[in-house]
């Protein structure tokens, strides 16, 4: 039962009709339509839920029939190799992101705001939306892995060209190749300052978060003498600035660039190299087995959700065997039958805010309303404030507990998406059948598993009280629906 | 009491360039006459007037040598030809160039002016060649050390060092805001703690609603009884919060009705601490709040009288002025110790800007502080002095300082546990002896 890609694009039949941002009523119409459409009363199975979870964020009633029609196995061979394709009403809502489209030299026009919102919609966006969701698990886990904090500098101008060019187009691909796209990007030598490294007198930012967060870890056996001979690689590494040239690229200098013998990690890098440094340099970091065994180990925590020592033996082996290929080291996780028995995940809000959306069917704009609950929730994206990305401790963000329910309520308000017809459906069913048989049906939906006796009781006593919105609220916000 | 210099150097014995430069630099200076600020704990107290400590944490490495330069010594002048700050009676440069005197050795970055006036009464104290053992010069793992209140942060407990204290001192009256984190995401010091609350605003910290009121009512009742099974590990969490929610409205409600407020910054740490003295003000039993203020990571153009950091240390400065008029005779109930993870590198770069470094200085203010003084065992910025590629040495543990601020809040007995392994040099530490 091998299906096209094109066929999966256009299959996808997202509700998004209504989620650009100016949407008329028409659209909105067109939105229940389809949505009224979708596969409405389609229940994810544990291990269903699970990969959906792990592999993206979360089961959308669309996403659960088309795992469920081409198995696991083929699913997940299919997210490794994810088309440029997206559904039209996706394709229609990104197109209008002036943030998609243009250079960081024509966003200069736009307040750098609009840029950094447009940017974060796109991203919700196609979380909540686009059907290659293993392609948006990874550039959300690689964005946090080269974080960049857009509020610094010119970074709302420069980040979304480096989310196009670096992270989104290398997130499955090989590491050494989104390391070296990284450490040319504009937005990373701006963030991390090696724009302003010379020769005389080298900036050590990016030096030392390239060894200690993007490849050998702080553990990785390197020293400080090590990071100061890093930094002189990468000296005249920076970005144009010169008039009719193509500002905001990257550019090197041999002017700026210390040219002398370096040694680094014990290798010596001889003198005379120029730009060849940092690119021998980036060689020898993706090859160095601390990098393997630390990118292996982050990959397990992603899929798998603790650093068990099995995985990360295993694929932190596979780094070595495939050059470092990112797919191919997720693969033997996500097929896994094993998957579903993995430790949970404490849902950080991005993930909450997108699995809710696509839990509800609910059609969102993502645009200031839903950025406005995820900033309270901590997580307003691509503004952590250090190169460390986003915390993924439970401990983090359980204090985020009251802006979700917040969100949860506000949902349910109509206040963050313009259609819904969960709600619909099960007013018509807890009035139809008995109130926990529905409260049973619509918690084994929204949480993917079944549900306890308990809170089946208290779902359905809160529908009987205040109704079917009610109850959604209610499980939306509920600690199970905190988990992935 | 003192960190123990290498031997011979840094003797005490012997008389060196430090010491003629720096006349009371080292810890043993008198106390001003009157500091006015003596507080003891009375037990009879309720949890209302019990005090209080604000750890602001100053995130991404604040230069000590910039907020607290050592304008006397020309080693200082040279290693930061650009950023350096000139001595307060330089007539050659504008006034805003110039550190204000602290005390003939020390001068303070003149954006920090509005903390001056408490300088000179004897609520301020800086502690200066303060830090950590770390040595990695990592963000991460330095912050890591300092909030969960170690030696380096490879070994020792995984839990902050708020969230041990408040184990180690169960209040007789329990109140869901003993802890409050103004922050985004909770910060490690309150790792463990599971009935510390995480604030942004005290205004957004209440329930939304649905549409009809039987709809909100049932939701809010569910949402008890769905918290009230303890299976979840986030439950507990879940409670707290549903409890704070409570306090904190009533807090907010009778901030309202007050008229006499004090203006601060426009900033995220004024709000926090004007958020910070409405719950002192409510008397909701609060004991430690955890503050932060990041963006010190001066790379590049750090600037010297005016630029980047100076614009941090100004909103620090108005935002810290402004809480300690604000909260007026309270104060000597409460204490604020702002800490960096580390310090920054004593030659500037080719940036005009500085790396990462070791030791950086803290700020002490409130009750029971023995103010108006640097305590200070120096280390010295001549090249030799250094420590690994050019860096300040650290010769206070900050543990002695937040030593010295738990115990003025009157619980010796338990801070074994919350500085395991840890012998606090009290002359470290600008808090009364009692």
């Amino acid at each position: 039962m091998r299906r096209t890609r094109r066929a999966f694009v256009a299959s996808a039949g997202l509700a998004a009709g209504g989620m650009s941002a100016g949407c008329g009523e028409a659209s909105r119409r067109a939105a229940r339509l389809r949505l009224g459409a979708a596969p409405s009363d389609l229940r994810p199975t544990e291990a269903e839920a699970r990969l959906l979870n792990r592999a993206g964020f979360g089961p959308s009633p669309g996403d659960t029939a088309r795992l469920r029609e081409m198995g696991a196995v083929a699913w997940v061979d299919q997210q490794l190799h994810p088309s440029s394709q997206e559904p039209p009403d996706l394709l229609l809502a990104l197109s209008r992101l002036d943030a998609l489209r243009l250079t960081p030299m024509e966003l200069l026009d736009l307040p750098a705001g609009a840029v950094a919102g447009q940017l974060q919609q796109a991203a919700l966006l196609r979380a909540a939306y686009s059907p290659w969701q293993l392609r948006e698990r990874l550039t959300d886990f690689w964005t946090n892995h080269f974080s960049i904090d857009v509020r610094k500098a010119d970074g709302a101008y420069l980040k979304p060209e480096d989310d196009a060019a670096v992270i989104r187009r290398f997130s499955l691909g090989r590491f050494r190749e989104l390391l070296g796209a990284s450490s040319r990007s504009a937005a990373m030598l701006t963030y991390l300052d090696n724009r302003d490294s010379d020769g005389r007198s080298p900036n050590e930012n990016y030096a030392r978060e390239l060894l200690e967060l993007h490849t050998l870890g702080v553990d990785g056996g390197y020293t400080q003498r090590d990071v100061r001979e890093v930094a002189r690689c990468f000296t005249g590494w920076t970005v144009e600035s010169r008039f009719l040239r193509p500002r905001g690229r990257f550019r090197f200098r041999p002017d700026l660039h210390d040219d002398g013998p370096k040694v680094v990690l014990g290798v010596t890098i001889p003198a005379g190299g120029g730009l060849r440094d940092g690119e021998r340099l980036l060689d020898l970091l993706a090859d160095h087995p601390a990098t393997a065994r630390r990118i292996g180990a982050k990959l397990v925590r992603l899929v798998w959700g603790s650093e068990e020592p099995a995985w990360v033996r295993s694929t932190e082996h596979v780094y070595r065997q495939s050059g470092g290929h990112i797919g191919t080291m997720l693969r033997p996780m996500l097929v896994s039958a094993r998957l579903a028995d993995a430790p949970p995940v404490f849902k950080r809000p991005l993930d909450f805010v997108a699995s809710a959306l696509r839990a509800t069917g609910a059609v969102a704009d993502c645009g200031a309303a839903v950025q406005a609950h995820l900033q309270a929730m901590g997580q307003p994206l691509f503004e952590w404030p250090m190169p460390d990305g986003y915390p993924n401790t439970t401990e983090a963000w359980r204090g985020s507990l009251l802006a979700r329910w917040n969100f949860a309520a506000a949902l349910l308000r109509g206040e963050v998406s313009s259609a819904s017809t969960l709600t619909a459906t099960m007013a018509r069913d807890f009035s139809r059948t008995n109130p926990r048989g529905a409260a049973d049906v619509l918690a084994s939906r929204i949480l993917g598993r079944q549900p306890d006796a308990r809170l089946v009781e208290i779902v359905a006593r809160t529908a009987a009280l205040g109704g079917a919105q009610a109850a959604i609220a209610l499980l939306l916000a509920s600690p199970e629906f905190q988990w992935r | 009491m003192r960190v123990d210099p290498p031997p011979g150097r840094h003797g005490q014995s012997r008389l060196t360039r430090r010491d003629l430069l720096f006349p009371g630099a080292r810890g043993d200076r008198p106390r001003p006459a009157d500091s006015g600020t003596r507080w003891h704990i009375d037990p009879t107290k309720d949890a209302a007037d019990r005090p209080a400590l604000i750890v602001l944490l100053l995130r991404g490495g604040a230069d000590g040598l910039h907020i607290v330069p050592p304008y006397r010594d020309d080693a200082y002048h040279r290693a930061r030809p650009t950023i350096r700050l000139r001595p307060p009676n330089d007539r050659t440069v504008a006034k805003t160039d110039r550190c204000i005197d602290l005390d003939g050795a020390f001068g303070i970055h003149p954006a920090l002016a509005p903390l001056v006036p408490l300088y000179r009464d004897g609520s301020l104290a800086i502690v200066h060649a303060c830090g950590s053992g770390d040595r990695t010069r990592s963000h991460f793992e330095a912050m890591s050390t300092v909030e969960r209140g170690l030696e380096t942060a490879d070994r020792g407990p995984r839990t902050g060092w708020v969230a041990r204290y408040l184990s180690a001192t169960p209040p007789a009256t329990p109140s869901p805001l003993r802890a409050v984190a103004f922050s985004d995401v909770s910060p490690e010091s309150l790792r463990g703690a599971p009935d510390a609350v995480v604030l942004r605003n005290l205004n957004e910290f209440r329930l939304g609603s649905l549409p009809h009121s039987s709809a909100s009512e049932a939701w809010r009742a569910g949402l008890v009884d769905l918290y009230a099974r303890a299976a979840d590990p986030v439950a507990p969490a879940g409670r707290a919060i549903l409890k704070a929610v409570a306090a904190v409205q009533r807090a907010v409600a009778a901030a309202s009705s007050r008229a006499d407020r004090v203006p601060y910054p426009a900033s995220g740490l004024g709000a926090a601490l004007r958020e910070t003295a409405t719950l002192l003000r409510a008397g909701v039993g609060l004991e430690i709040a955890v503050l932060e203020r990041g963006g010190w990571d001066t790379h590049v153009a750090q600037g010297a009288g005016g630029g980047w950091m100076a614009s941090l240390l100004d909103d620090v400065a108005r935002s810290v002025a402004a809480f300690a008029a604000d909260i007026g005779s309270g104060r000597s109930r409460v204490r604020v110790v702002a800490l960096t993870e580390f310090g920054r590198r004593v030659a500037e770069n080719g940036g005009y800007g500085t790396d990462h470094g070791r030791a950086s200085v803290a700020l002490v203010l409130g009750g029971s502080v023995q103010g108006g003084r640097v305590v200070t065992d120096w280390p010295g910025l001549d090249p030799e002095d250094l420590e690994g590629p050019g860096d300040l040495r650290v010769t206070a543990d900050y543990r002695s300082v937040l030593y010295g601020a738990l115990r003025s809040l009157g619980c010796e007995g338990a801070l074994s546990s919350v500085f395991p392994a840890f012998r606090p040099v009290v002359a470290h530490s600008p808090f009364l002896v009692e």
